[in-house]
C-alpha cells in the first residue's frame, strides 16, 4: 500500500458552469444579457457623459416639454431630466447591486452555519430567519432606515439587514440537499473538516442557484430602493436617484409629467431586464427547477 | 383533535417568530439617536421629571431587563404614545388596519378575476401565441414600480380623463360614521347605496394599481400549477373519456389547483400589506401605509416600530389561516403538518 490517496478533490473552477452558460446564451436571451451589461456600464460611466449639469437649476427653463436640447424635458427646477436619469443610474443600479451582494453574503453565511452547525443552531437561526420573513421587507426597511436617519446609505443598510432571510432560506434548502450527495459523504469519510467542506464543496455547489437569484434580486431591489427613496427614507433631494427624482417631481405631475415619467421608465426597464435575465439563467442553469427532475442525485 | 394540535403548534411557532421580531424591533429602537426618557417626559420637563420618566420606562435597568419590560408592555397591547398624533400607537394602528385590509382584499379579488382565467387559458394553450403574449406582459408588469404606476394612473385616469376620483376614501359630501372601520360598509350604512358606490369608486383605482404587480406574480404561479395538474393521469383519463373541455377545467383542473393558489395568496397577502404603504400614501387612504409614512415624516419611532410589529402579527396570522384552510381542505396536508417535520 504505497499508493497515496489524493488529499483534495479535483479542482474545477467554481465559476466555470455559470460562465459557460452565459456564453452559450443565444437569441432573445442574448439581447437581454447585452442590455443588462449595458445598464451596468451605464451605471458606472453615466455621471461622466451627461449632456447637462445635473444640479444646474434654471427656473427660466423649468418644466419644459422634451425637445432637441432636453431629450426628456426639464423638471420643476429647470434641470435636464435626461442627464439626471443618466447620472441616477449609478445610485439605482450600483446601489441595488451593492444591496444584493451584501445580503447574499449574510444569507450564505447564515445558511452555511445552519447547515453544519447541528440541529440547535439550525433551529435558532431558522426561527430568526422566519421572523425576518414575517414582516414585508418593505415595511421593516422603511422603519429601520427612518430610525437610522434617512439617506441612501441608511436605505441600503436597511435593505441588506432585511433582505438576507430570503437568501438564507433558499440556500439552506439547497445546502441540505447537497449535504446528502455521495461526494459530500466521501469528503467526510476522508476527514475533511466541516469548515473546509462548506467552503470548498457545499457553497460552490450552491453558486449556480445564487447567481440565478442575483439577477431576479437586482430587479426587485431596484423597485424597493426606489420605493424607499420615494417615501423619503432613501436618497434625499437633490440626488438624482430615480425614486427620489419621482418623489420630487410628484407634485408637478400636471405641469411636467415627463419629469416623473422618465425615471420611472428607467426603473421599469432595469427591473424588467434583470427579471428576464434571471428567467433565462434559471432555465439554463437549473432546468430541474422548471420541470420533472429533482436535484438530489443529479449531476450538480 | 388534529385541529387543536395543529393550531397550538402553529400558534407556538408564531409566538416565537413574533418574539424574535420584537427583539429586532427593540434593537432598532436602541439605534435611534436621542433620549427616549426626555421624549416621553415632554418638551418642558424638568430634570426630575425626566429621571422619573426614565425610571417609569425602566431605562435605568440593564438592556436585557428593558427588553423583557418591553415584551410585557407588548402583551398588554401597549405600543407607546405616538409623538406626532399624541395618541396611543395601538389605537392609531387599529383605526388604520381596516382600510388596509379593505384595499388588499379588493386587490386580491381583482387579481383573481384577471389572473385565474388568464392562467387557465395560458396553461391550456401552452406555448401558443396567447400564452407567449400573456407571459411576456406578466414579466413586464412585474417590473413596473408600484408607486410610479400609481402616480401615472392617478394623473391620467383621475386627473386628465376624470373617470375615477383622484384620491381619498370617499367624497366630501358624504359624512361617514365609523362603525366597522371598513369604508365600503360604513359608507353604505351612513349614506346608503349611493355613498357605498362612491366609496367603491374611490377604492377601485388604488386596488387596481396594487393588483397589477401581484396579479402578474399570481398569474405566473397559477399557470405553472395548472400545467402541472394538466400533466396528471386523471386528466388524461378524463380527456380520453371525452369530458368536454369546460367541464374538464371546472371540475378536474381548477379544484386541484386551489391548494397552491391559497398558499401563494397567503404569501402575497403579507407583501401586499407592505406595498399598500406606497399606494395608500399616494391615494391618501387613511390606512397602515399612511400611518407609517406620517410616522417617517415626523421621526415618530414608537409609531414606526408599532406598525412593523402589527404588520408582523398580520402576516403571521395570515399564514396560520392559510395553513388551517389547507389542512381542513386536504387530509394529506393535515397529515404532513401533524407529522412534525418541517
Amino acid at each position: 500500500m504505497t499508493q497515496t490517496l489524493p488529499t483534495s478533490a479535483p479542482t474545477v473552477s467554481r465559476w466555470r458552469r455559470p460562465l459557460t452558460a452565459l456564453a452559450q446564451i443565444r437569441g432573445m436571451d442574448r439581447v437581454v444579457a447585452i442590455v443588462a451589461v449595458c445598464l451596468v456600464i451605464l451605471a458606472v460611466i453615466g455621471p461622466y457623459i451627461t449632456p447637462h449639469d445635473i444640479l444646474d437649476a434654471n427656473i427660466a427653463q423649468a418644466s419644459k416639454a422634451p425637445d432637441a436640447s432636453h431629450w426628456m424635458g426639464t423638471d420643476e427646477q429647470g434641470r435636464d431630466v435626461f442627464s439626471r436619469v443618466l447620472a441616477g443610474a449609478r445610485y439605482s443600479i450600483l446601489g441595488s447591486i451593492g444591496v444584493v451582494i451584501g445580503f447574499s453574503l449574510i444569507g450564505v453565511l447564515v445558511a452555511a452555519i445552519a447547515t453544519v452547525g447541528g440541529p440547535v443552531v439550525d433551529e435558532v437561526l431558522m426561527r430568526i430567519t422566519d421572523a425576518g420573513l414575517a414582516v414585508p421587507s418593505m415595511v421593516l426597511s422603511l422603519a429601520l432606515s427612518a430610525a437610522m436617519g434617512p439617506s441612501l446609505n441608511s436605505a441600503m443598510i436597511a435593505m441588506i439587514v432585511t433582505g438576507w432571510p430570503y437568501t438564507a432560506r433558499l440556500l439552506r434548502t439547497i445546502m441540505r440537499e447537497t449535504m446528502v450527495l455521495p461526494f459530500v459523504e466521501g469528503a467526510l469519510i476522508m476527514g475533511v473538516t466541516r469548515r473546509r467542506l462548506m467552503i470548498k464543496h457545499v457553497i460552490p455547489n450552491s453558486l449556480d442557484v445564487l447567481i440565478v437569484k442575483w439577477a431576479g434580486d437586482i430587479g426587485n431591489t431596484i423597485l424597493v430602493l426606489g420605493a424607499l427613496s420615494f417615501l423619503g427614507v432613501g436618497a434625499q433631494p437633490p440626488s438624482a436617484e430615480w425614486g427620489a427624482m419621482i418623489a420630487s417631481s410628484q407634485a408637478y405631475m400636471s405641469t411636467a409629467w415627463w419629469a416623473a415619467f422618465a425615471p420611472g421608465m428607467a426603473i421599469t426597464i432595469t427591473a424588467v431586464t434583470f427579471g428576464l435575465l434571471g428567467e433565462s439563467l434559471q432555465v439554463r442553469l437549473n432546468p430541474e427547477v422548471s420541470g420533472q427532475f429533482t436535484r438530489v442525485g443529479g449531476k450538480s | 383533535m388534529w385541529i387543536v394540535r395543529l393550531v397550538s403548534r402553529r400558534v407556538a411557532l408564531g409566538v416565537i417568530t413574533l418574539i424574535a421580531l420584537a427583539a429586532a424591533v427593540f434593537f432598532i429602537s436602541t439605534l435611534v439617536p436621542g433620549d427616549p426618557a426626555r421624549v416621553a417626559a415632554g418638551e418642558n420637563a424638568t430634570a426630575d421629571q425626566i429621571a422619573a420618566a426614565r425610571e417609569n420606562l425602566g431605562l435605568d435597568k440593564p438592556v436585557i431587563i428593558q427588553f423583557f419590560l418591553y415584551l410585557g408592555r407588548l402583551l398588554h397591547g401597549d405600543l407607546g404614545m405616538s409623538i406626532s398624533t399624541h395618541s396611543p400607537v395601538t389605537e392609531g394602528l387599529f383605526d388604520a388596519l381596516p382600510t388596509t385590509f379593505e384595499l388588499v382584499l379588493m386587490s386580491i379579488i381583482l387579481m383573481l378575476v384577471v389572473a385565474l382565467p388568464a392562467a387557465t387559458i395560458a396553461a391550456l394553450r401552452r406555448g401558443g401565441a396567447g400564452d407567449q403574449a400573456l407571459r411576456t406582459s406578466a414579466v413586464f408588469t412585474a417590473g413596473i414600480p408600484t408607486f410610479w404606476l400609481a402616480l401615472l394612473v392617478q394623473f391620467f385616469i383621475g386627473g386628465k380623463l376624470q373617470i375615477l376620483p383622484l384620491s381619498g376614501a370617499v367624497s366630501r359630501q358624504y359624512s361617514v360614521d365609523r362603525v366597522t372601520g371598513f369604508m365600503l360598509i360604513d359608507a353604505t350604512i351612513s349614506g346608503g347605496a349611493e355613498a357605498g358606490w362612491d366609496a367603491f369608486l374611490h377604492l377601485l383605482m388604488p386596488s387596481a394599481v396594487l393588483a397589477v404587480l401581484f396579479g402578474a406574480q399570481l398569474f405566473r404561479a397559477l399557470r405553472t400549477e395548472i400545467i402541472r395538474v394538466l400533466a396528471r393521469e386523471h386528466i388524461a383519463v378524463a380527456r380520453s373519456k371525452g369530458v368536454p373541455p369546460l367541464t374538464l377545467v371546472m371540475h378536474h383542473v381548477l379544484p386541484n389547483s386551489i391548494g397552491p393558489a391559497i398558499t401563494i395568496l397567503g404569501v402575497q397577502f403579507g407583501m401586499m400589506v407592505g406595498s399598500a404603504v406606497l399606494v395608500e400614501s399616494i391615494f391618501a387612504l387613511p390606512g397602515l401605509g399612511s400611518y407609517l409614512t406620517n410616522a417617517v415624516g415626523s421621526a415618530d419611532v414608537n409609531a414606526l416600530l408599532g406598525a412593523v410589529l402589527v404588520t408582523g402579527l398580520v402576516v403571521v396570522t395570515a399564514s396560520l389561516v392559510v395553513d388551517l384552510l389547507q389542512a381542513v381542505r386536504d387530509p394529506r396536508v393535515r397529515a404532513a403538518q401533524n407529522g412534525g417535520g418541517r
